[in-house]
């Protein structure tokens, strides 16, 4: 039997640093490999729609003749299936999240 | 001046100064219980934050005779601290705190929540786990200087935990349960409580439940002050053995599962047999040769 | 004839993380019955099958449950690969199981947690949750999202581990195990988590049986089943034994979940000692025809998946049958006669995963 089996652990823990961080006020530190959102370098794309047919929650919109990418970002699960298809490799994906919004789209 | 001028004084001094260092010992309280748990937690001032958002609530209630219960919680929770710390009698001090927790109880029976009745039902266990720990206190109190006047015993030369080394860790013991802290916090507690919503207070809201933190402050206070009798010789080391205590407490809470309350009942009784009667017979016979 | 009264358990209850409704019939404290109601959080994924193309199903699997999410698609990826069919490189399979495991590490350190919260054992449940997390970074840096890992395709997987970042992985995990088994030491020694966990919500191996129960559940009862031992992915080359307790109760059921822990890590060192080179994906052409039945172990026990295919691009029927969903008939058996105040524990010990069950 062993009574306050945590104590030793949550005293300790007193003058340790805090596990958490204050989020807004110290940023995020992201990895390289964190699929945050997806950027588009419009001078390189081609319009060919690739990105648009793969996309599971069709989020991206693509209009060949206006030559018009758009991406509705609270659709986009961020899967970066469009990163892959991508011909001409104009899309990449940031490794920062997008930034909040206050309206929908 | 007089005697009695000092004591409308201190009582003065409770009223005003009771809720607002019981509020800073709760933000004390969450802060270090964060830092326990590898966060960061609130600022200090967080309970007060609470309570004055809970006062600007629309005031609902299920039933209207609960804010008259509550009313009446808070009333006397006031009333035992105010005698206490006037000096005066302690059994009637400590009737009075059971009536509060009584009225609190009526208030929590009166809305039909489930929830909030079997809070209610274990409020009553635990008051009945804790209430003879807390009479073999005041009894050991009385045997050991003569008086149930907390002014003689305060006044009293010899150290009291001298005479009452078991009653005052039964009464420490017992502290768990009236600080609503695991692992005796059956009834309800700080946070959300997993098995019965939030207990007692699930029906609370806005100003009502105000009064209950406000009273529970007062009540903690109190509280602490008899953890102070029993180091009352020295005055600064009864302050500070009771937030010790209160340290104590968190720790306590930080380091324990709830248990239930067959086993909060069967240990309570069990300290209160054991260590409370066992020093109330010793200084019984000792000071009576 | 003592009086009775029905006290509602959820939809929305603190310990409750996703919404499932118990109708709890009580004598006093004791449960006499408990009558669930689920539906609450029903998305209608497998009707999606009809829209979206077979290789997008994965994502759509992964997103079936955000604790169990790298299995699931794991294990839709599997029941296509078995349609088309394809043969998965060596090295994207191992990636797998060691993705996988990380996955079971961080879902049992997030049940350990909520479940200290479930027995009112606060600043226990908050430590889990602080191991949990470094393991959250840890597959972020390897695959790319925290709980959604989105590195398992049909074919193979996404993206490679560079094998310094495996060593990594490794030595990472060594440090993890020290703190974890300073926190699980808790539960399993500690006085007053004991007094909650041990005789509570018994279920007999024969129950076990009978009522159907998966994974830990069942494996607490001392049956020694685990998918694992099926040998997909890169399991038929790594040691292992079913994590198996007999006493049948909540505790023999944190014991599991606790020793499981450990076996992944030490799951995961023999993938990464073991994974050959080579590469992680294949190209994936034609359409799946036929049917595939797939079963893997979950954190919470083996899902399995049923697909069916006509030769579109489309699959014509994807069915999931999650582990939750297979547990919760004992979780009724354990609930009967239990104290009210071990119903939350009892809830907890199975490991509910609503969203899974109702997809």
């Amino acid at each position: 039997m062993a009574f306050l089996k945590l104590a030793g652990t949550v005293t300790k823990r007193m003058g340790m640093k805090s596990a958490c961080y204050m989020y807004p006020v110290v940023a995020r530190e992201f990895t390289k490999t964190t699929r945050g959102h997806v950027e588009l370098d419009s001078a390189d794309c081609i319009y060919c729609g690739l990105c648009q047919r793969k996309c599971p929650t069709k989020a991206i919109e693509v209009n060949r003749q206006e030559k018009n990418w758009t991406i509705q970002p609270l659709r986009c699960i961020v899967c970066s299936g469009c990163v892959d298809v991508c011909p001409k490799k104009c899309l990449r994906m940031e490794n920062t999240y997008s930034s909040s919004v206050t309206s929908k789209f | 001046m007089t005697t009695t001028a000092i004591t409308a004084i201190i009582v003065i001094l409770y009223l005003i100064g009771a809720p607002i260092l019981g509020g800073i010992l709760a933000g004390l309280d969450r802060i270090i219980t964060a830092r326990m748990q590898g966060r960061y937690g609130p600022p200090v001032w967080q309970p007060f934050y609470d309570v004055l958002k809970l006062m600007s609530k629309e005031k609902a209630a299920v039933n209207k005779t609960q804010n008259f219960y509550v009313f009446c919680f808070l009333l006397f929770m006031i009333f035992t601290g105010a005698v206490f710390f006037a000096g005066g009698d302690l059994l009637l001090v400590l009737f009075a705190l059971t009536l509060a927790s009584i009225f609190l109880v009526l208030g929590a029976f009166s809305s039909n929540s489930p929830y909030s009745f079997i809070g209610a039902e274990r409020e009553l266990i635990q008051t009945m786990a804790y209430e003879p720990m807390v009479l073999i206190t005041a009894a050991g109190m009385y045997l050991a200087t003569k008086s149930f006047f907390v002014a003689d015993i305060a006044a009293f030369s010899t150290p009291l935990i001298y005479y009452l080394p078991g009653i005052f860790i039964g009464f420490v013991y017992i502290l768990t349960i009236k600080f609503r802290k695991s692992p005796f916090d059956l009834s309800t507690s700080h946070h959300a409580h997993q098995e019965l919503v939030k207990g007692l207070t699930t029906e609370f809201s806005g100003p009502t439940l105000a009064m209950i933190e406000i009273a529970h402050w007062y009540e903690n206070i109190f509280l602490l002050g008899i953890v102070y009798l029993f180091f009352a010789f020295n005055p600064l080391l009864g302050v500070i053995v009771a937030l010790l205590t209160y340290f104590l407490e968190i720790l306590i809470d930080n380091s324990n599962a709830r248990v239930t309350w067959q086993l909060t009942m069967k240990s309570a009784w069990i300290v209160a047999a054991t260590l409370g009667m066992a020093n109330l017979i010793i200084v019984f016979f000792k000071l009576s040769v | 004839m003592s009086k009775r009264t029905i006290i509602p358990f959820g939809p929305q209850h603190p310990v409750l993380p996703e919404p499932i409704h118990l109708d709890l019939v009580l004598e006093d404290e004791k449960v006499v019955q408990a009558i669930p109601r689920i539906g609450y959080v029903h998305r209608g994924l497998e009707k999606l099958v009809e829209k979206q193309e077979y290789a997008n199903m994965v994502y759509v699997a992964e997103r079936i449950c955000g604790i169990c999410s790298f299995i699931h698609a794991q294990t839709c990826s599997q029941a296509i690969e078995d349609l088309l069919p394809i043969e998965v490189p060596e090295r994207a399979l191992y990636l797998r199981t060691i993705w996988a495991e990380m996955s079971r590490t961080h879902s049992h350190l997030l049940w350990l947690g909520l479940m200290a919260d479930a027995f009112g054992f606060e600043a226990l449940f908050m430590h889990c949750w602080r191991l949990r997390e470094k393991i959250l970074d840890m597959v972020e840096d390897t695959a790319g999202g925290r709980v959604i890992f989105g590195s398992c395709k049909v074919g193979g997987v996404r993206v490679d581990i560079e094998d310094a970042k495996l060593k990594d992985i490794v030595i990472q995990y060594n440090d993890l195990e020290k703190e974890i088994k300073e926190i699980t030491d808790v539960f399993v020694e500690d006085y007053s988590v004991k007094h909650r966990l041990v005789d509570v919500g018994v279920m007999s191996k024969e129950d076990a049986h009978v009522l159907g129960a998966v994974g830990p559940t069942m494996r607490g009862s001392g049956v020694a089943k685990d998918m694992r031992t099926l040998g997909y992915a890169a399991y038929k080359y790594l040691k292992f034994e079913p994590v198996v307790e007999t006493a049948g109760d909540c505790y023999a059921r944190t014991k599991v979940r606790i020793r499981e822990v450990f076996q992944s890590i030490d799951l995961i060192r023999q993938a990464v000692a073991q994974i050959p080179g080579g590469p992680i994906a294949v190209k994936v052409t034609g359409n799946p025809t036929g049917s595939s039945f797939q079963c893997v172990e979950q954190a919470r026990g083996d899902v399995a998946y049923y697909l069916k295919a006509n030769g579109t691009k489309n699959l014509e029927r994807f069915r999931v049958r999650t582990p939750t969903f297979a547990n919760i008939p004992p979780l009724l058996k354990m609930l009967g006669g239990c104290e009210l105040a071990d119903v939350p524990v009892i809830v907890l010990s199975i490991d509910p995963c609503i969203s899974c069950t109702e997809r």
